[in-house]
This record gives structure tokens, C-alpha cells and sequence, in this order.
């Protein structure tokens, strides 16, 4: 009877090793090479919907330093680190970045981006809580490059510089 | 010397190549290839999410850390359930260089008021400021010679990667940096303990700290 149940328990512990090992190996892949995100909110509209996309996201680019002005990014947002936006780089270290204060489109400010940040702006400039409001974000925040679109099927393909 | 043998090279040659048809030089080479990397991966997580070595280098957190020679334990669990406060030494990926982790002070969390002298090599100025939402507050022990918030501000919260909460190396110095502070050194009691039971302590420890919490609710 106790070898019974001692086959039993081996035959979990093996089990469950296998699936640690799977959760191992798809964690590593999804960390480091590519993951797929459903992303909502009305911040990049027209270029993702308001109900829900699902994007696939390469976590190579950031990590070699290559990403840059006109890319789709995965960001850690500063005010909630909880959070993960999408927004799109704007500017990088060292650019100037005019941006309106107002929907009226009357006063402009310009600012600086600080060494080692990136300035992020939605795509919908009157929905998007971006870096016009916490300023510039440390190039650190940021978590992969956006570079498909899997769903909705008709919006299938490709996203990336316009 | 012995004379090379054309016909015990040619069985040899046959043997390898029988070997390479039953593939079996194949799969072992592939077996140990996947070994490797499982366990490369489970390395990689547990470095990743549990704990991690560190090895800080620089004079900024003089004299808790000296400027190279000590090997630390940071455990990476506190800081995604947000269990960080004031006093806690944490690893912090500068703003300024997103490849370099700094090893500085938590001073203050969001809401906090925090005083900070600005330049203290030069004068006694001082400033307040109230660390938004989101961000935290890192100095480094030795302010005469250290980067940190007072350079460029308020960190988010997203570039805390660690706690510090051993010191390994040199092993006189053995022993927790939890809630170390540079004004109260641990007295050679609590010291002792600490070596002897360090595990117990931390264990017991996890769960809550004695300084305030970055986030109220736990997840």
C-alpha cells in the first residue's frame, strides 16, 4: 500500500516537473523574446481600437537600445507601477519636444528630454495621459517594442513607424 | 613507434559512423544540450524573481557598503508586492543609465516629505520636496559623493529591481542589512543573533516590515 502511494507521489513530483520546466521556458520566452498583450483604452487611437487589441510585443529591441522615435512601445507607467502603456517614443535623449498645453492648440511648451529617457506620446492627443503630463520616462520603464497586431482580424498586420 | 594500421582505422572509421546512424551521439549531445538549458532557465527565474547576488562597487554608500570587495543577497519579492519603506537598501536601475542597477537608501516613498541637503560638500542648503505618486526616494550613505535623487529626482517605483537584505562577503562582515541605518549600527548582541539565525529572521520578517509599505494593498 505505501508503495503505492510512493508511486503515486513520484509520478506527481514528475509531473509537476515537467510542468515547471514549461513554465520555466515559456516565462523566458515571453520575457525575453516575444509576448502577445491585449491592449484597450482610447490613448493610440486610430492606430489601435478603443475596445481591445491583441499585439504581439519582441523584448529584444529595448534591451540592444534600439528602439526610437516613431515606435510602438510597452512601457511601465511612472505614476503606477502596477500598469503597463502603450504608448508611441516621440523623443529621444536629447530631443526637443514641442507639445500643446491645451486643446485649443494656443500655448506650446518645449522641453528637453533628460539623458537616459524617452518622451512617450499617445497617438489621440486629447485621450492620452503620456509623457505631457509625467514628463519624460526613464528609458529603464521601458518593458518591448509593439511591432504586430493579431486581433481584430481585419486590422491584421503590422504596426510600427508611420 | 607503432605502425598506423589502414585496416583498424578503416573498423574505426565504421564505428563512428555506425555510431552517428544509430544517432545515439546525437541525442546524448542533444539531452545534455536541454539539460543545460533547463537548468540555465531555472537559474534565470530564481535569479530573476527570488533572489539575486550583487556586487556593488563605488564610495556612494560608505560606510554600510565600502567601495568594492562585498558580495550582497537581494531578494526580489518584497519589491513586487510593493513591501519596501524607508531604510530599506534597494537596487535601483538609474534613470540616467537604464544599464546601470545602483545600490542606494530608500529615504521616502509616495506622499512622503522628504528633506534633503542639496550640495552638502558646499553648503548646508537644504531642500523639501513631496515625491509624487508612483516614485520613490533614494540616497545614497555617503551624500558628499554620491548620485542619486538629489541629482535626478523622484524614481519610479517600475526601476526598484531589488532589496538588499544579506551581506555575504567578507565574513566578518556576515550578517542582515535589513533596516540597517548608518546612525544606529546594530549592537554586537543583536549582531550575533543576527549571524545565527539569520534565515529564521528573514523568514519571519517577509511577510511585513517595520516601515511603512510602498503600496496599501497587498496583492
Amino acid at each position: 500500500m505505501a508503495g503505492q502511494w510512493r508511486s503515486v507521489a513520484k509520478d506527481a513530483v514528475d509531473r509537476l516537473l515537467v510542468i515547471a520546466k514549461f513554465g520555466c521556458f515559456l516565462h523566458v520566452t515571453t520575457n525575453y523574446l516575444c509576448s502577445s498583450t491585449l491592449v484597450h483604452g482610447p490613448s493610440m487611437l486610430p492606430t489601435l481600437n478603443l475596445t481591445g487589441d491583441v499585439v504581439i510585443a519582441e523584448h529584444v529591441s529595448h534591451r540592444l537600445g534600439k528602439v526610437s522615435r516613431g515606435d510602438l512601445v510597452l512601457v511601465r507607467s511612472p505614476e503606477n507601477p502596477r500598469k503597463i502603456v502603450t504608448k508611441r517614443i516621440v523623443g529621444m535623449e536629447g530631443d526637443r519636444v514641442s507639445f500643446f498645453l491645451d486643446s485649443h492648440g494656443d500655448r506650446y511648451r518645449t522641453a528637453v528630454v533628460p539623458k537616459g529617457h524617452v518622451w512617450i506620446q499617445g497617438d489621440n492627443v486629447y485621450a492620452s495621459n503620456d509623457s505631457r503630463h509625467f514628463g519624460p520616462v526613464p528609458y529603464g520603464l521601458i518593458q518591448g517594442k509593439v511591432f504586430f497586431r493579431v486581433w481584430p482580424p481585419d486590422s491584421f498586420g503590422p504596426l510600427g513607424r508611420d | 613507434m607503432t605502425q598506423i594500421n589502414p585496416s583498424g582505422i578503416k573498423m574505426a572509421i565504421r564505428e563512428i559512423l555506425s555510431l552517428i546512424r544509430e544517432r545515439s551521439v546525437v541525442r546524448e549531445a542533444w539531452d545534455v544540450t536541454f539539460l543545460i538549458a533547463k537548468c540555465f532557465c531555472g537559474f534565470h527565474v530564481i535569479n530573476t524573481y527570488v533572489a539575486t547576488v550583487v556586487l556593488p562597487y563605488g564610495p556612494s554608500m560608505i560606510p554600510t557598503l565600502p567601495i568594492t570587495g562585498n558580495l550582497l543577497l537581494a531578494e526580489r519579492i518584497s519589491t513586487r508586492f510593493g513591501l519596501v519603506g524607508p531604510g530599506d537598501i534597494v537596487l535601483v536601475r538609474s534613470p540616467q543609465n537604464p544599464r546601470i542597477v545602483a545600490t542606494k537608501r530608500l529615504i521616502g516613498v509616495e506622499g512622503d516629505s522628504v528633506t534633503y541637503v542639496v550640495d552638502p560638500g558646499k553648503s548646508d542648503r537644504r531642500e523639501t520636496i513631496v515625491v509624487p505618486k508612483g516614485h520613490v526616494w533614494v540616497e545614497g550613505d555617503n551624500i558628499y559623493n554620491s548620485r542619486d535623487s538629489r541629482n535626478y529626482g523622484p524614481v519610479p517605483y517600475g526601476l526598484v529591481q531589488g532589496k538588499i537584505f544579506l551581506r555575504m562577503w567578507p565574513p566578518k562582515d556576515f550578517g542582515s542589512l535589513r533596516n540597517s541605518s548608518v546612525k544606529n549600527p546594530p549592537s554586537d548582541e543583536v549582531q550575533s543573533l543576527n549571524k545565527a539565525s539569520i534565515v529564521f529572521f528573514w523568514l519571519k520578517n517577509m511577510g511585513y516590515s517595520v516601515n511603512r509599505r510602498m503600496f496599501d494593498v497587498l496583492v
